[in-house]
């Protein structure tokens, strides 16, 4: 919210500095991000008079001028075709910088120094309005008031003298959305109460009840309605001063009534409406829900005065006159009724609304006023009386009319002051303080948050009705650490410390990130929203965002693969080929009920992709490139480096979207993900040339349950012999090794593939397999001739189930 | 006898010292030592020596036999320590590497948060990213239709179901699963519905803590935050604590702590405050505690959470955070 220095200094009187003001509001809770001094862009501009003026001897279109800026005289050259003896005109200074520049396409600034043009030397500029970012005007200087004072600042000619404060109010704060509101917080610093101006009205004989009435038919949501009104009023724009206070907080000035209301809202806070009474028909208010159109029994339209047909729910809260609706209530008026140049009777509404009623219609309609933003916050139920006499003695004064006698105000129940209660003992134990009640009661005093009685530790406080953030005891203690000063209470660390960790101080992802930080892999981290056709890629049931920013980001992932594909293909736009990337992150989609929140299933996966050369070129030898074995590689490396119990490839025939010929993986009996080649087609969807090799693992599964334990070291040394086998081509290598595995006794403790070979010298449709054995015993040295009979029985299986030869040389 | 004993002695000193590889080296061997060499040939000329002699020429013949042998083994060894052709071994041609895997600034920044509160005593736990809006706001003390929950925009996916924007509703899980006291942290990565750009994204990550227990007091909270800052930031940072507002905590207070990048001075970085808010914080609302059903009369608490991509965006000056989803890794190899 913005907030004017000058227009603070109404209610209270301070000396702060804009610097001070700013650290001293932040420190009480309302963070002033930033303040401008209005004028400042104004700084070395002064109001001068041209006292004579003659052609340049050596260029047509300049005039040398002499310019009396208050402490000298200064000899300016100006361009401008306008300029003449006599004018009073704004004038720039060496060091200056001149707002635009009427010379450049973009109207940059520029600083203004002493320099000769033709000959002639020129110290200022005669300034143009368009140079003054006053307005468009270029074609000549601006000519200000005669009557200004010569040599006086321009910003102070201006009237920008000011300071705008940009404060973020948080959302419990209402009350302090209005000058008079942080003008309260200021009296807490300055340790005086505000004030606001005493309103005294002249009203005419004419009670207002004779021609008008208000009635109230959604007490629920309208717990207050109060009207004011004034005939005969004229209609014009409002005095400098109040377009510029509006001005100062970022309001545009329309007319004197409505400005007044306005006016009115950034002084106390009440947000208010004023009708014209020529266009409320039957002389009269209802206050009711919108309902159905009567005839076509469908939702009813009405046109806000920002030009906007809505549809309105039935139980839209409006403002309707005898016949139909004129306001959306607490949020904004009707066309149908707004103040326009040829009203001369106004009547002046002041309510209070349902916090949430507001809210929901807001957002429902899809608007965002001054008046909704203060009244879904809360409103000060109290106030609208003050709001209504203050804005009829502006009106009066600035419009002129009769103010009708009295005022309605439907108000049937009462919203008095809250009591709540503050033991000092708790206040104590919250804040780590040793307050006593005296001085937990003057601290709240400051808030005007008095004492109403009180025991030794409990006191009761009455807490007034615009602070509608505090209604228990923890609200008040908060207050009391606020104008205590936060910092102001000690730091210190007392409290037992557990140290046993109950929730675990180490997690399974760090330890996984670690391990492939140590293989060589950079991490990624992608965004989780995505596509609906990317979705689609890793689930046939994605889940998808209501109200997402746009059809890009639309749904959430459901796979780590495609963030991993993006970035490298974004990679491989900048040169950097060679990629091993892995990311560590959330997955998402529909499944059965009897998750953790509703129907969603949401998992944790790690995703490996490497493509390119697996290792920097070297000065020897060919660099390897990725392929499928090398990443198979790299998933055996992990998954016995996590220490699992048992886990295992499997190679099914069924297809991947992501991936041709998947390998799949296996962990403790759970499918645990797979890896493979990336499929072109899926590549291409993501801009990515050459081949990726991918794997997705679930990484919970990843979390080792084996018990570490010791087995005795054999005591004898392993023996190996290798054999080659000449086999169909179609026969797989795991095939032979489980054969193999099948045929050896326990002495047989290892088969590990050494060479695959197929070319000249095998039929064709062969390929030969070498294997090295490894033999062990517990008991023995194995002799030469047990060796043999080992092998010699592995062979014959292999022989006789796979149709094997076994390779001679 | 004696002089040609003399003589050979230089001759090997000399020659020893000129053998710089294995066929000098066996040449010399050869020359001297061998059964046809030359100090072979003196201990033949021996008997041609006068009797009275014999000892002492005999005793000089062995002490040269000796040295010789001595030399000669000498520089074996010393060529033994000497590469084979060293002379054509480039030594500065580089070495065989591996690439260099870098875990994700991010996770840097966090893994450094982590460790310090778990020096503390703090655990560490997690939830889910799509939350129900029990956890993320209502059990929270958001009030139905409150304007605060405007503060978080959020990404809704249908009914109650939502994506969470902060890590906060953790908090509820850990409450509502155990007793206290408690004391963990919970990071996270979490979601509003912000338009990209250098400042904002649509998902971040967040470190969320919590400590309940008997006696916890804002003091209590402002004595462990100020010792992370201290650790985290350096020891001698300036810090100050300002009141704010979230709905789950009161007390609500935000951090600051000076500007480590103009020392307080004002700039870019801390919008000319001098000043940079590094996280959020607050004493646990009573209200919380009823939402998991801990008495607050019994029980007080405190929490706190911070953004990790603005934490290393200050640390690493990085001036736009997109930069760490974009995955470039040069940018990634940096950290």
């Amino acid at each position: 919210m913005q907030l004017s220095h000058n227009w603070l200094q109404h209610y209270i009187k301070f000396k702060f500095t804009p610097e001070e003001l700013s650290e001293k509001l932040t420190m009480l809770g309302l963070e002033v991000e930033s303040y401008e001094r209005l004028g400042e862009k104004y700084n070395g501009f002064v109001v001068g008079k041209v006292l004579e003026t003659e052609k340049h001897p050596n260029a047509d279109k300049l005039t040398v001028c002499k310019v009396d800026v208050g402490k000298e005289t200064l000899q300016i050259v100006c361009g401008a075709p306008n300029v003449a003896a006599g004018q009073t005109v704004a004038v720039g200074i060496a060091g200056a910088v001149v707002p635009k520049n009427q010379h450049d396409p973009n109207g940059k600034p520029f600083t203004l120094s002493n320099v000769k043009l033709r000959g002639v030397d020129s110290f200022g500029m005669i300034c143009s309005q368009y140079e003054l970012d006053l307005g468009t005007d270029k074609d000549g200087i601006l000519i200000l008031d005669s009557k200004a004072k010569v040599g006086q600042s321009l910003a102070s000619y201006l009237g920008l003298d000011d300071i705008v404060y940009e404060i973020g109010i948080t959302p419990n704060r209402p009350d302090l959305l209005s000058h008079f509101g942080v003008a309260r917080e200021i009296g807490i610093l300055v340790k005086k109460q505000p004030s606001l101006p005493k309103v005294r009205l002249k009203e005419s004989k004419t009670p207002i009840s004779k021609l008008f009435s208000v009635k109230v038919i959604d007490k629920v949501n309208c717990p207050r309605f109060a009207v004011r009104m004034i005939r005969g009023v004229k209609i014009a724009p409002s005095p400098e001063w109040l377009q510029k206070a509006l001005q100062s907080v970022g309001l545009r000035p329309r007319n004197n009534v409505v400005d007044v209301t306005n006016y009115v809202m950034y002084e106390c806070g009440h947000p208010m409406h004023a009708f014209d009474y020529a266009n409320l028909k039957g002389k009269k208010i209802v206050v009711r829900q919108a309902g159905l159109d009567s005839e076509s029994r469908s939702r009813k339209k009405f046109v806000t005065l920002d030009g906007k047909e809505h549809e309105l729910a039935a139980d839209v809260v409006m403002v309707c006159d005898g016949e139909r609706e004129v306001s959306v209530a607490g949020i904004m008026g009707g066309e149908n009724s707004e103040i326009s140049d040829s009203t001369t009777d106004i009547v002046l509404e002041a309510a209070y609304w349902n916090p949430s009623s507001i809210r929901r219609t807001a957002k429902a309609l899809g608007i965002q006023s001054d008046a909704s933003y203060r009244f879904e916050r809360g409103a000060d139920p109290n106030a609208p009386l003050y709001a209504l006499d203050r804005a009829a003695q502006l009106i009066l004064e600035l419009a002129g009319g009769e103010l009708l006698k009295g005022r309605i105000d439907i108000y049937p129940k009462k919203i008095k002051e809250k009591i709540v209660s503050v033991r000092t003992s708790r206040c104590n134990e919250v804040l780590g303080t040793s307050l006593t009640t005296p001085h937990v009661t003057d601290l709240l005093r400051r808030l005007e948050i008095k004492k109403v009685k009180g025991s030794k530790d409990v006191t009761f406080f009455s807490v007034p009705t615009y602070r509608v953030d505090l209604d228990r005891e923890i609200d008040l203690i908060e207050e009391v650490a606020r104008v205590f000063g936060y910092n102001n209470i000690e730091s210190k660390t007392i409290s037992s410390i557990d140290f046993d960790h109950p929730f675990g101080k180490e997690i399974l992802s760090d330890r996984i990130r670690e391990k492939l930080v140590g293989f060589g892999y950079q991490e990624a981290l992608s965004i989780s929203l995505q596509s609906e056709a990317t979705a689609k890629l890793g689930s046939p049931t994605p889940i998808a965002l209501l109200n997402p920013l746009g059809q890009e980001m639309s749904t959430m992932r459901t796979t780590l693969i495609p963030g991993l594909l993006e970035a490298a293909a974004r990679n491989q736009s900048y040169g950097s080929n060679d990629l091993q990337l892995f990311e560590i992150g959330h997955v998402f989609s529909e499944s059965a009920e009897g998750q953790l929140v509703g129907s969603v299933m949401e998992e944790e996966r790690m995703v490996l992709l490497v493509s390119g050369q697996i290792e920097p070129g070297y000065w020897q030898g060919e660099p390897r490139k990725a392929n499928i074995f090398f990443l198979k590689g790299e998933v055996s490396d992990l998954l016995d480096a996590c220490g699992l119990d048992s886990w295992r490839f499997i190679y099914y025939s069924t297809s991947e979207t992501l991936a041709d010929n998947p390998i799949f993986v296996e962990i403790n009996g759970s499918s645990a993900g797979f890896l493979g080649k990336v499929k072109e087609d899926v590549c291409k969807m993501f801009g990515f040339e050459g081949d990726a090799f991918v794997a997705e693992l679930k990484l919970p599964l990843l979390e080792s349950q084996r018990v570490k334990e010791y087995k005795t070291l054999p005591r004898f040394p392993v023996v190996r012999r290798d054999v080659a086998f000449v086999v169909d081509a179609a026969v797989s290598a795991e095939a032979i090794e489980q054969c193999m595995k099948g045929g050896g006794s326990s002495l047989l403790r290892a088969v590990d593939v050494f060479d695959v070979y197929a070319g000249p010298n095998l039929p064709d449709g062969k390929k030969s397999v070498a294997f090295t054995l490894s033999l062990l015993s517990d008991e023995k040295t194995l002799m030469e001739q047990e060796i043999e009979t080992e092998v010699r029985r592995i062979v014959k299986r292999v022989e006789q189930q796979l149709g094997a030869e076994l390779r001679s040389n | 006898m004696q002089n040609q004993i003399a003589q050979l002695r230089e001759e090997i000193e000399r020659e020893i010292a000129a053998v710089t590889n294995q066929q000098q080296l066996e040449e010399f061997r050869i020359k001297f030592l061998s059964r046809k060499g030359l100090i072979a040939s003196l201990f033949d000329n021996l008997r041609n020596v006068p009797g009275v002699d014999k000892p002492i020429v005999g005793k000089q013949l062995n002490e040269l036999r000796q040295r010789a042998q001595s030399v000669l083994d000498e520089k074996i060894l010393q060529l033994k320590s000497k590469p084979k052709s060293a002379e054509h071994l480039d030594l500065t041609l580089p070495g065989r590497r591996k690439f260099r895997g870098t875990k994700h600034p991010l996770m840097q920044t966090l893994d450094e948060i982590k460790s310090i509160f778990v020096g503390m005593g703090f655990g560490i736990a997690d939830g889910p990213e799509i939350e129900d809006d029990w956890h993320n706001f209502s059990a929270l003390n958001f009030a139905p239709d409150h304007p605060a929950r405007d503060m978080q925009d959020t990404f809704f996916v249908k009914g109650d179901i939502l994506l969470r924007t902060h890590t906060s509703p953790v908090q509820i899980r850990i409450m509502e699963n155990n007793k206290p006291p408690i004391r963990t942290i919970m990071p996270g990565r979490v979601y509003r519905n912000e338009a990209v750009s250098s400042r904002s994204l649509c998902n971040f990550y967040q470190v969320e803590g919590l400590a309940v227990d008997k006696g916890i007091t804002f003091s209590e909270l402002k004595g462990t935050l100020l010792s992370f800052a201290r650790q985290f930031y350096g020891k001698d940072i300036k810090y100050r604590f300002r009141p704010s507002f979230f709905p789950f905590t009161e007390p609500s207070a935000e951090m600051d702590i000076t500007c480590f990048i103009c020392k307080g001075k004002g700039c870019r970085m801390c919008k000319q405050s001098g000043w940079l808010e590094i996280l959020g914080c607050g004493m646990v609302d009573p209200n919380v505690f009823t939402s998991v059903g801990y008495d607050p009369e019994q029980y007080t608490g405190y929490a706190f959470g911070m953004g990790i991509e603005r934490t290393a965006a200050l640390l690493y000056g990085v001036d736009d955070i997109r930069l760490f989803y974009e995955n470039d890794v040069r940018f990634l190899r940096q950290f």
